[in-house]
């Protein structure tokens, strides 16, 4: 609680300059996103269950789908504080909080190099399809297996610098970047993917916050955003760029945490987490987007004198098309996790099709209509008293409002 | 574009002494009369290539100049308008703010090193060009913005029409005619020509591209996407 508190300062400290900052122009963004839900899943992992969906069949109805509040403040002329604060519709859960709230700080290009750095709190730079506002994706209303694992428990928070080679600003149609990150308050990310497995969801995890509710099994209100053993995390990518048509970003990350180092006060062991992520996204004339992404890591913890980990794969592939004001999408998903446990316990096998319907009315006005299908085996779900081998739909009609500075 | 030795003789026509002003229009069409030339672009494909700038240069020796201009780029809807600009060496360029949001443009081009940062409902003066070169400019918040200034010494240029074509008046003469476009393959050197402009009223020069152009920013994406 005392490391929270320490980090929460900083944070307070970005509100109270970005609140105070006169001069230069603050954005800022606020948008409610509600939800029309059918859904026959099993309750989701929010609610201590192990449904492959956000949406479980008890939530079919109407939902908060993301409440939000976004502030970019310029604080002179080369830095800048950034928060985005959500309230998700939770069941008890963490429900409000701040999925990211960073200081960022870019000088201009020099000689053809441009560096930045960003410290606080944010997402490392894995995904492709979560390019809109608030980290959402502006294709589907559920992200991908790969990314629905980070906004739940997967952040940075800590310091990261990138140095680009802008070779598009000087004659050549490629650009180069090399990012580095180093973070502490990660050390619980992969609780949440060895109980449940990978899901689709697009609920995030604030900063700090909890997944599932206290006292309810198997996550007991998990909290993948501690620091236990006192090592900082590290991850080291790279970045390539073919005009404005094609990125390639490829992350290599791992927690660094001790999976002995048990928690002397919550009594929790740290999740020593790696993965390696490479995506491509390719945009093309006439609207059309394709993007492949593919993530392989492992989890650890070992309590005692036992060794348990969670091998775990998801690649994705997703298509896309804008016309006028609309964009129609598809995307499958696999994913896979392995243990060596000798129950099987968290061992997941899985596969989902994803369809939305995306119609933005005017700047303000937007209305997504989608369905996920997922099929799924989960070793988790049969112990709990469900099927082994399970089929969930969810279909969802968001309606969302956005106002703020920058939309017209 | 008209010589000033053409205007000269125009206006003496006009006057009463006929003879005399036909003998001036005589002499001067001997020693410096003025065609038409024009330039035709065509993509490897063989289709008429828009905006694509040209600059001819006199192979006789300094001559004429091109008188430096007043210019303006616009940052409207996140995009720079123009995203491309010819102008003369010694010429101005103001870059006003039309969008809501703030931008911070940069070119370290070898052409013009320079920052500015363009805050909104605040005018900044106007920046100064004085070394020919391509001036490649970005934004420092928004990735996705890039334009291009083409600062030329040559006493003709501009760019191609939607036929593909550009035309000037030019003294009787040689020139060398020289090719840019922001989405060029090949070296700009390549697709140099001289060319002489002899006796007839006019003179033509299609260009042809070698390679395909590279492909064309994207334009219907939105701006508040990640790059």
């Amino acid at each position: 609680m005392r490391l929270r508190r320490r980090v929460h300062r900083p944070a307070l400290l970005l509100v109270l300059l970005a609140a105070s900052g006169a001069g230069r122009a603050t954005d800022w963004e606020l948008s409610l996103d509600t939800r029309l839900v059918s859904s026959d899943a099993y309750p989701s992992f929010m609610q201590g269950g192990f449904g492959t969906v956000r949406f479980g069949s008890g939530d079919s109805g109407l939902r908060l789908g993301r409440a939000r509040f976004a502030l970019s403040q310029p604080l002179g002329e080369l830095w800048s504080a950034h928060l985005d604060a959500s309230v998700f519709d939770d069941q008890g859960g963490s429900a409000v909080g701040l999925t990211e709230a960073y200081l960022l700080f870019r000088p201009y290009p020099f000689a053809g190099y441009r560096f930045r750095l960003k410290a606080g709190g944010f997402y490392p730079p894995v995904s492709l399809e979560n390019r809109a506002a608030g980290w959402e994706s502006p294709y589907t209303l559920s992200y991908s297996a790969i990314n629905s694992w980070l906004a739940t428990e997967v952040r940075t928070i800590g310091l990261e610098g990138t140095v680009d080679w802008l070779g598009s600003r000087s004659g050549h149609a490629f650009d180069l970047g090399v990012t580095g990150g180093v973070f502490g308050w990660n050390d619980r990310a992969g609780v949440v993917l060895a109980n449940n497995g990978f899901v689709l969801t697009d609920r995030q995890t604030p900063l700090f916050g909890r997944v599932g509710q206290p006292g309810v099994p198997p996550l007991n209100g998990a909290e993948p955003f501690m620091e236990i053993d006192h090592r900082a995390g590290a991850y080291v990518g790279l970045e390539a760029r073919y005009l404005d048509r094609a990125v390639l970003r490829v992350l290599r990350y791992d927690n660094r945490a001790d999976p002995t180092d048990l928690d002397s006060v919550s009594h929790v062991l740290p999740w020593d987490t790696r993965f390696t992520s490479a995506g491509l996204r390719l945009e093309a004339d006439h609207g059309w987007t394709a993007i492949v992404q593919w993530l392989e890591g492992v989890t650890t913890i070992a309590p005692q004198s036992l060794t348990l980990n969670w091998p775990f794969q998801s690649a994705f592939a997703l298509l896309s098309k804008r016309f006028g004001r609309s964009a129609l999408s598809a995307r499958y998903d696999r994913f896979a996790v392995q243990n060596n446990v000798a129950e099987g316990y968290g061992q997941q096998d899985g596969h989902a099709w994803t369809a939305a319907y995306i119609f933005d009315a005017d700047a303000h006005w937007r209305f997504t209509l989608e369905a996920v299908r997922v099929v799924s085996s989960s070793v988790s779900r049969e112990e709990a008293g469900g099927p082994p081998l399970a089929t969930e739909t969810q279909w969802q009609l968001a309606i969302r409002y956005a106002l703020g500075s920058t939309i017209r | 574009m008209r010589p000033p030795a053409r205007a000269y003789c125009s206006r003496s026509a006009g006057g009463a002494a006929g003879a005399l002003a036909t003998l001036c229009v005589l002499l001067l069409a001997e020693r410096s009369p003025a065609a038409n030339l024009v330039v035709n672009v065509h993509t490897l494909e063989g289709r008429a290539l828009p905006g694509a700038v040209v600059t001819v240069r006199s192979l006789d020796g300094p001559g004429r100049q091109a008188t430096p201009v007043h210019a303006v780029m616009d940052q409207v809807n996140r995009s720079f308008a123009p995203d491309l600009l010819v102008i003369p060496v010694g010429s101005t360029v103001e870059f006003p703010n039309s969008d809501s949001v703030s931008h911070q443009i940069y070119s370290f081009s070898p052409a013009k090193r320079f920052q500015l940062p363009l805050y909104r409902g605040k005018p900044y003066p106007p920046v100064h060009f004085e070394q020919p070169g391509v001036v490649t400019l970005g934004c420092n918040i928004h990735d996705a913005m890039l334009a291009y200034l083409l600062v030329t010494d040559a006493p003709w240029y501009g760019r191609t029409n939607d036929e593909g074509s550009w035309s000037a008046e030019v003294p009787r003469g040689r020139y060398r005619v020289a090719l840019w476009h922001p989405r060029l393959r090949e070296n700009s050197e390549d697709l140099e020509r001289e060319l002489t402009v002899g006796d007839s009223d006019r003179a033509d020069l299609t260009l042809r591209l070698s390679k395909p152009l590279q492909p064309a920013p994207l334009s219907d994406r939105p701006h508040s996407w990640d790059y």
